[in-house]
């Protein structure tokens, strides 16, 4: 091995010497604060210019590990959102329709009478010339013409034509849609025509009848109008009084013609259903 | 040496210095890879154990200057990395492998790595830990490798170019101390 010449030699030793005292002089005291801060400052200065340079070098650098799994990690992560969305979602809805079932349980239950669920999947042509809706439930399912389509409580419509697996319901919303109606707080009856976006109107029989805000009307006496009686059809809202002394009041609907999901098509008769039809019995095991 | 390997030498480490703050550290972030003394280390290999000690003290110093932990430590080790390898040079074959020559660096390397960070540990300062010395030996090893493999024919070809070249005799011609004393070697 090549050895160090004498001064060499010295050097080295008069070097580690000097850097053990370094050593020693900055750990015990403050003395080599100012030439710790006089390089850090010019390495500092240093440091920002190289930086400019070389940053995007380094992050370009420090990105290559992970390039390759970035964006299949991107990928899975995206897929997983949108799946918990579509989950989150389905379950709103799910807690929807489970809502709705047990209303229109409560009313099988309460009314007496069968109920087909069935969905609104298509609305009508158009708003102003006839509000249908089209439910995904037809003759298989025991619907017939005339039927009476509630959303539980309050009443939708009525079938107006039925195909195998769908039917159309005219909306009782619709302007040319009459009801038999009573007032539920006073028993007059009367008639309800739908007055599109405005709800309805209804005209007691009796021009002397005593309507008030607030009442609410409900379906017509049994056996006197298609519709069955006592669903609830809205809430009277103003009464006026025409020239001719006709009482006529707008009703607030309870279904809101707009935001139908979940109806239920109530069986008058005895059809044969191969779909399930809901029975008058306790919702057990529902979810 | 003439002035301008001096100059050169003394750009080297400035630019090694920063891009080991800027850029080699940050990468590597929890290992303690060193590109100034990787670049100590290929000089010392060219030049011998004068110049190794010198740059190495030097560029230790101001990294030492430079950072927060007590001045001496980096100078110390680096200092050492200059003087094994400027005495490495004289051993084996006039121009010895670049193979061997990376393994040596990277090994007195990340040595003194772990050394300066034992040091650091002993003194409580710098937030250095013993144990990642002996752990982080040889991945340090195997970044100063990396590192060695790039430089080290980089500063050979730099030093041995015509410009750069040293106008005294190239010292391995002189290198007599091997024939007249091979019984103490």
């Amino acid at each position: 091995m090549r050895r160090l010449t004498r001064r060499q030699r010295t050097a080295a030793v008069v070097l580690a010497v000097v850097a053990l005292l370094l050593a020693t002089f900055d750990l015990g005291g403050s003395g080599l604060r100012s030439a710790h801060g006089g390089v850090r400052g010019m390495l500092g200065a240093l440091y920002r210019g190289t930086d400019a340079v070389v940053g995007p070098v380094r992050s370009f650098v420090a990105g290559i590990p992970t390039a390759g799994t970035n964006s299949a990690t991107i990928a899975r992560l995206r897929s997983q959102v949108e799946h918990l969305q579509h989950d989150l979602a389905g379950r709103q809805a799910d807690a929807t329709a489970q809502a709705r079932l047990r209303t229109l349980q409560l009313a099988a239950d309460s009314g007496g009478y069968r109920i087909v669920p069935a969905r609104v999947i298509a609305f009508g042509p158009g708003q102003g010339f006839e509000w249908t809706v089209t439910l995904d439930a037809g003759t298989q399912s025991g619907i017939r013409d005339g039927q009476t389509v509630t959303d539980g409580a309050a009443l939708v419509g009525r079938v107006l034509h039925v195909d195998g697996a769908t039917c159309t319901v005219l909306l009782a919303a619709d302007p040319g849609s009459g009801v038999g109606a009573r007032d539920v707080r006073t028993g007059d009856i009367g008639t309800v025509t739908g007055a599109g976006t405005d709800g309805f109107t209804y005209v007691p029989l009796d021009p002397k009848a005593a309507v008030r805000a607030g009442d609410a009307v409900t379906t017509g006496p049994a056996g006197a109008t298609t519709f069955v009686p006592g669903l609830t059809i809205g809430t009277v809202s103003a009464v006026r009084t025409g020239a001719d002394g006709i009482i006529s009041a707008t009703v607030t609907p309870a279904a809101a013609p707009t935001r139908l999901d979940l109806v239920g098509v109530i069986l008058a008769g005895g059809y044969d259903q191969p779909r399930a039809a809901l029975s008058p019995t306790p919702l057990a095991g529902s979810r | 040496m003439t002035r301008t390997r001096v100059v050169a030498t003394v750009a080297a480490v400035l630019t090694a210095l920063l891009l080991q703050a800027t850029l080699v550290a940050p990468v590597v972030a929890p290992l303690a890879v060193s590109l100034p003394a990787v670049l100590v280390a290929a000089i010392a290999l060219v030049d011998g154990p004068g110049t190794g000690i010198s740059v190495g003290f030097a560029a230790g110093l101001t990294a030492d200057l430079g950072s927060t932990h007590p001045a001496g430590v980096l100078a110390l080790c680096w200092m050492g990395v200059g003087l094994v390898c400027g005495l490495a040079r004289g051993v084996g074959p006039a121009r010895p492998p670049l193979r061997r020559q990376v393994v040596l660096v990277a090994v007195v390397c990340s040595a003194s790595a772990s050394a300066a960070t034992l040091l650091l540990a002993l003194v409580g300062a710098g937030g250095a830990e013993a144990w990642s010395a002996a752990t982080g030996w040889v991945p340090v090893a195997v970044g100063d490798g990396a590192l060695a493999l790039v430089l080290v024919p980089l500063v050979r070809a730099f030093l041995r170019s015509e410009a750069l070249r040293a106008p005294v005799p190239v010292p391995r011609d002189l290198d007599v101390d091997r024939d007249r004393e091979p019984a103490h070697a």
